[in-house]
């Protein structure tokens, strides 16, 4: 073996980190459904808050990361407090180094893939621990915590994250469809829809004892009805309320998904042959949305570790102090509403303002420096992304190859040079159009519901290709899926 | 290596010449098929659905959560 090499990091730890074993035999449709759908419920189970917590001492940092919890299914102050974020964030990296050829990974062989993915593993639990720690010494818990509840957040906090990743393994081994942490954040984001929308919970808003429906069509029948409030008062908080969801955000938020669905089905047709039989040209479909939703995800990946760096920065080190020299440097943290904190020029050109109005009356050059922002690291992911995924021009062409499928009226040996025209560009355009839906959604002010519904559509619909194709292959052998025929009309 | 080559020129051709990279994308934007109206319904009725029907249950999930949130409020170190 020459020289050392980063996923050799991961050989000590291969026998104590627990791992999902490979199905033993081939499990069915129906079943891979019912695991899929239980993993994400399970997960959406163990949004527990975090036990040890001190009532009398209520913290007075507030959370920084308000727009990354639609994206990431974190819910604040329960033992998913980050969510899916380390396990997207180090499985995209780690995959990205090792196709760009800075890890050395031989994924030919097997101890070299097992090794990469307990790295990637071991990678995703090392940040939910260095992250729980982050907001622990920061204050986020409360201000004087005592030893042994540092030790039980610690455990709460890496626990639901090592638990998280186990669920996400249990859809990726086989076990379920697709890639596990999308599924699970698309089921995360459809539960956020629903109570946003049907939520029937009611919810105490203001010191006289006035309780509202958490869900926003709710508390508009209620509205009609609700003895604080005028008729037509109640109507028009129904819309534009602030302290819980309303109509208007549901609106934008559903018809973005619905746009989104339609762009998915945005695709460029490139005609082929078959050399053995004579006579029967296919279509065959390159997808604008070539990388997927995995292009907005990176973009806040890439926007998490900038804004966890300035919070280490500010909140740790100079304590929120605006005379501190940091602060003047990168701006403070502000308190709204006793929920979020929201940070403060500079910091704030990359945070989505929390209302139109707000955005662009008080920041109006993160319009500009936000939305650069997403579209560069989109499209520069999704270059990166679609020649090392194993779709890329070459992979293809050398698919079409053994299938002995030619390009009509090109030769042969063009038929990589020729779709490598194609790919790349489907893949930018699609990065850079979906960073621009995403973009609009959060400069109106959905604080990361507008990057979750485009991440939560573009993963239900994959979860939908998957379905419709293992439909076809074997043709109405499921229970599931006949009574899912009936139900939609496939 | 010729992959590799023109991936670079691409690269580089986006980064200097944003102008250049919009104007390849509309043109690509125009070329593509779009889903016509029917199969538009369906892929949304199916969408929809799905979604409505998970974030249902999910939501349930998280009602059953209420009184465990109350229990847990309790422990105190």
């Amino acid at each position: 073996m020459a020289g050392f090499r980063l996923i050799d990091l991961a050989k000590p730890f291969l026998p104590i980190l627990p791992e999902v074993e490979i199905p033993y035999e081939k499990i069915s449709f129906d079943d891979k459904m019912v695991y899929t759908i239980f993993t994400g419920l399970i997960y959406l189970f163990c949004q527990f808050p975090l036990a040890g917590l001190r009532k009398d001492d209520l913290p007075t940092v507030n959370d920084p990361l308000y727009f990354f919890r639609g994206i990431f299914a974190s819910e604040p102050r329960t033992i998913l407090e980050f969510g899916l974020l380390p396990i997207f964030s180090s499985g995209l990296i780690l995959q990205l180094l090792a196709g760009l050829k800075v890890i050395k990974v031989n994924f030919k062989l097997k101890t070299d893939r097992e090794l990469f993915q307990s790295l990637t593993k071991l990678f995703a639990i090392a940040q939910y621990f260095i992250l729980a720690n982050i907001f622990i010494f920061s204050g986020y818990y409360g201000s004087n915590l005592s030893i042994a509840q540092i030790v039980v957040l610690n455990i709460q906090l890496v626990m639901g994250g090592l638990f998280s990743c186990l669920l996400t393994e249990v859809i990726d081994k086989g076990f379920g469809l697709g890639a596990g942490a999308m599924i699970i954040n698309t089921i995360a984001v459809s539960t956020n829809l629903v109570s946003d929308t049907l939520g029937v919970s009611q919810i105490t808003i203001d010191s006289e004892g006035n309780n509202e429906a958490q869900g926003a069509l709710i508390n508009l029948i209620q509205g009609l009805r609700s003895k604080h409030r005028t008729l037509l008062g109640g109507i028009i908080s129904a819309f534009n309320r602030d302290y819980l969801p309303n109509l208007t955000t549901t609106v934008l938020v559903i018809s973005i998904g619905a746009f989104v669905c339609y762009l998915q089905n945005y695709r460029y047709e490139i005609a082929i042959r078959s050399t053995r039989a004579r006579g029967t040209n296919q279509m065959y479909p390159i997808q604008l949305v070539y990388t997927g939703c995995l292009s907005v995800i990176f973009s806040y990946v890439c926007l998490f570790y900038i804004h966890i760096g300035a919070f280490i920065l500010i909140q740790l080190i100079a304590k929120n102090n605006q005379e501190n020299i940091i602060c003047k440097i990168l701006g403070h943290y502000e308190n709204v509403n006793n929920i979020i904190a929201a940070p403060t020029f500079p910091l704030s050109l990359l945070t989505p303002p929390r209302s139109v109005v707000g955005g662009i009356t008080q920041q109006p050059l993160s319009l500009v420096f936000y939305t650069l922002f997403m579209v560069i690291t989109g499209v520069w992911f999704a270059n990166k992304w679609q020649a090392i995924s194993g779709r890329s021009a070459r992979d293809i062409s050398r698919d079409f190859k053994e299938q002995s499928i030619t390009l009509l009226g090109r030769r042969e040996q063009n038929m990589a040079k020729e779709l490598n025209k194609v790919i790349p560009t489907a893949a930018m355009t699609g990065a850079a159009v979906l960073a621009l839906i995403a973009t609009f959604g959060e400069l109106l002010g959905l604080k990361g519901k507008g990057a979750g519904i485009v991440v939560g559509v573009s993963g239900g619909f994959s979860l939908l290709e998957i379905i419709s194709l293992d439909f076809q292959q074997n043709g109405g052998e499921s229970n599931l899926g006949n009574i899912l025929q009936a139900g939609m009309g496939f | 290596m010729a992959g590799e080559k023109t991936e670079n020129n691409q690269m580089e051709k986006a980064m200097d010449a944003p102008l250049e990279f919009v104007r390849e994308g509309n043109q690509f934007l125009s070329k593509c098929k779009k889903p016509d109206l029917k199969e538009y319904m369906k892929i949304i009725r199916a969408v929809g659905i799905g979604f409505v029907a998970v974030g249902i249950i999910g939501y349930v999930i998280k009602l059953i959560h209420i009184p465990i949130r109350y229990v847990i409020g309790q422990v105190e170190l």
